[in-house]
């Protein structure tokens, strides 16, 4: 039988190269042998990947994509369907999270260095997989047809509507009717569950390929290439199994624990992640109180609104997501990592942080005079964070780089 | 002299403060609560164990809320189940058409023309709770009051020009808002006296108060029954609660295990590399 198994597999393999790749991608894969938590959480987002898939194929099952029934489905799917209720927290859990894993991976890139020659692809390529990120999100947000589903769709399409000269009738298609209706709802279904996560996975692949050929980086910005052993292999690297896998099965132990957490026991996140308006079906005459968007999209969402004037705004909050994808020609540092370069970089980086948490905050809150001051000003840091990056990286005083790990 | 890196250190401090303090200035910041002219909205705390509460709040629902409210999300069968009470009592004494079956879903007893009665159309409750929140249930059901300048003669305090009028009148009594000679307390705390040593009363307005002998429950019994009523509308708002607040310390205890039996196997391997 074993013998049999044996043939069978030397059969497929001298046909398909799969211990090859194997080793190739994961068995043999050297990774550097000193990396912190920060270096955890691109794996914790395949993780949340893998979830959102599964769970979402299983929510397709009794989910009903029409206007009258898509609210009544989903409490359906809490009621009725067996264990309904742990899919869909799982999936509304995860969808929070994955954001928040992908916000820390991508602050990683940033302080780190990630982005630099030769990763400029793998950035490009993630900051891809973000945009992807948001626009799934948005999708998936409208199906369950509440009124903040209903109400954000209309906030967001409507700004397609802010472009000159194409804008109404951009708006209109997207849409596929006057208002937010049954169509669009449809049509948002089919590209959140087919055409989206094709181009995600697609993009995740392309991230990990483009990321294998240059190999993944550290906390130092030590380049591991330049010390190789007999066999080719970096001195400074450990195989990726067991040692990375083992490492990530223990960010994954800590992820899982946080996420049972939250999904079985504050599943609405305290109205972040599941939004409390969201509860009551869409209804085209009656608009919410206090229309907020989901937490991960507050930043940019207190960007537009910072903005008076409407394609201002969109312009704004375009960018403040598109300046994402030049981040590798706008650091001019010698080094890579924050550990090594100077005092502006750390300022630089501190306020960055800052700016971005408050300006989540201020998307989640009503607008006071107060508030739309700090808006603005959050917004110039944000955006000086990174256009001045060329300068500030370019003229200060960098530590030097150890030559090994 | 006051270099470059300095200066770009001291403004950015001064940002930080600068946002610090607003976050302060935040957490102080008045804004309208849900509960409107009732100010804080009295805190509830479900008790989705205590099948009695919830046995009782459906009684309450089904006599004296469900005529107009329906629970359109809910099934008949599944109160019945998960609130323990048999079928056949809970049909007998509390399913007044007898054509309906346990699969039915719970779309109550209002004609189409409902609207025309009330102005606006009685909501569906089934997710009240979770759109509204427990705590705002619980004030508003008991913070109505008389004025007779509405048309059912009753206003409440949680939301102003509510168009439902009192139905729980009868167990409540008539309450009303009054003034009161309440201490005016002093910038410690304390209550503020006058030379000598008298409590300085204010008159304040907005308390309310039931008629005496007006309501066949005491104010206890009244607080009991919204209580249960309240436990009840958080049960049907979400029925699988209690069972996924059982079955997440099983699953956060499972994860604590993988997390620390893994951090084991981590930390022998790490010592290959790590010498």
């Amino acid at each position: 039988m074993t013998e049999i198994a044996g043939k069978l597999f030397t059969w497929i393999n001298t046909r398909l190269p799969i211990v090859n790749t194997f080793e190739r991608h994961l068995s043999k894969h050297p990774v550097p042998s000193k990396v912190n938590f920060w270096y955890l959480f691109g794996a914790l987002a395949a993780v949340t990947l893998i979830i959102q898939v599964v769970t979402g194929i299983w929510l397709i099952m009794p989910y009903s994509n029409t206007e009258e029934q898509a609210f009544s489905s989903i409490e359906y799917i809490m009621r009725d369907v067996d264990y309904g209720w742990v899919i869909r927290y799982m999936h509304t859990t995860g969808a929070s999270l994955f954001f928040a894993v992908v916000y820390l991976h991508m602050f990683r890139g940033l302080l780190y260095g990630s982005y630099q020659k030769p990763k400029e692809l793998v950035w490009i390529f993630g900051c891809t997989i973000y945009l992807a990120m948001m626009a799934e999100g948005f999708l998936g947000y409208v199906l369950p047809y509440g009124q903040m589903s209903y109400w954000g769709a209309q906030v967001i399409i409507s700004l397609f509507g802010a472009i000159p000269y194409i804008g109404e009738s951009l708006e209109l298609w997207v849409r596929g009717d006057y208002y937010i209706s049954g169509i669009t709802v449809s049509r948002f279904f089919a590209l959140h569950v087919v055409a989206l996560p094709l181009v995600l996975i697609a993009l995740v692949f392309l991230h990990l390929v483009a990321l294998h050929e240059v190999g993944a980086g550290n906390p130092e910005g030590v380049d591991i290439e330049e010390h190789l052993d007999d066999d080719g292999v970096p001195l400074d690297s450990v195989p990726f199994f067991p040692y990375k896998v083992l490492n990530a099965l223990v960010a994954i132990g800590v992820f899982m624990t946080v996420f049972s957490i939250i999904m079985f026991f504050f599943p609405e996140g305290g109205g972040y992640f599941i939004e409390m308006a969201n509860f009551q079906e869409a209804n085209p005459l009656v608009t919410p109180d206090h229309i907020a968007p989901v937490w991960y999209y507050a930043p940019f969402y207190t960007m537009l609104r910072a903005i008076p004037d409407p394609l201002g705004g969109l312009i704004v909050m375009a960018s403040a997501v598109a300046i994402f994808f030049i981040v590798p020609w706008l650091d001019r540092s010698k080094v890579a990592s924050i550990r090594y370069k100077g005092i502006y970089s750390k300022i630089a980086i501190t306020m960055f942080g800052v700016s971005f948490l408050t300006l989540g905050y201020l998307g989640t809150v009503g607008v006071t005079e107060v508030r739309k001051t700090m808006s603005v000003i959050c917004t110039i840091i944000y955006f000086a964070y990174f256009l001045l990056m060329p300068i500030y990286t370019k003229y200060e005083t960098t530590k030097e780089v150890p030559e090994r790990l | 002299m006051i270099s470059m890196a300095n200066c770009f250190q001291i403004i950015s401090k001064g940002i930080v403060l600068f946002i610090l303090l607003f976050f302060f200035n935040e957490m102080y910041a008045a804004e309208g609560g849900p509960c409107k002219d009732y100010g804080e909205c009295d805190k509830f705390q479900y008790s989705l164990n205590d099948i009695e509460s919830l046995q009782r709040g459906a009684s309450t629902y089904i006599n004296y809320c469900y005529g107009c409210h329906s629970l359109k999300y809910s099934r008949w069968g599944r109160v019945a189940k998960d609130l323990q009470i048999p079928e056949d009592i809970f049909f007998e004494n509390l399913v007044f058409d007898k054509s309906i079956k346990p699969g039915d879903l719970m779309v109550g007893a209002m004609p189409e023309d409902s609207a025309n009665w009330f102005g606006v159309e009685p909501p569906d409750l089934t997710l009240v709770s979770r759109y509204k929140g427990d705590d705002w249930i619980y004030s508003y059901l008991r913070a109505y009051y008389e004025d007779s300048s509405k048309q059912y003669g009753v206003n409440n305090l949680v939301y102003p020009g509510t168009a439902m009028p009192n139905v729980l009148m009868s167990l409540q009594g008539n309450q009303r808002l009054v003034c009161k000679d309440v201490p005016v307390l002093a910038r410690n705390g304390g209550e503020k006296r006058d030379d000598f040593g008298n409590t300085i009363f204010k008159e304040k307005c907005g308390f309310l108060e039931v008629r005496d002998g007006t309501g066949i429950l005491t104010r206890e019994e009244f607080d009991t029954l919204i209580y249960d009523l309240t436990n009840f509308l958080v049960y049907v708002g979400e029925p699988s609660k209690a069972t996924r607040e059982r079955i997440g310390w099983y699953v956060v205890f499972y994860f604590l295990i993988f997390t620390a039996l893994s951090s084991l196997l981590y930390r022998e391997y790490h010592k290959d590399y790590n010498k």
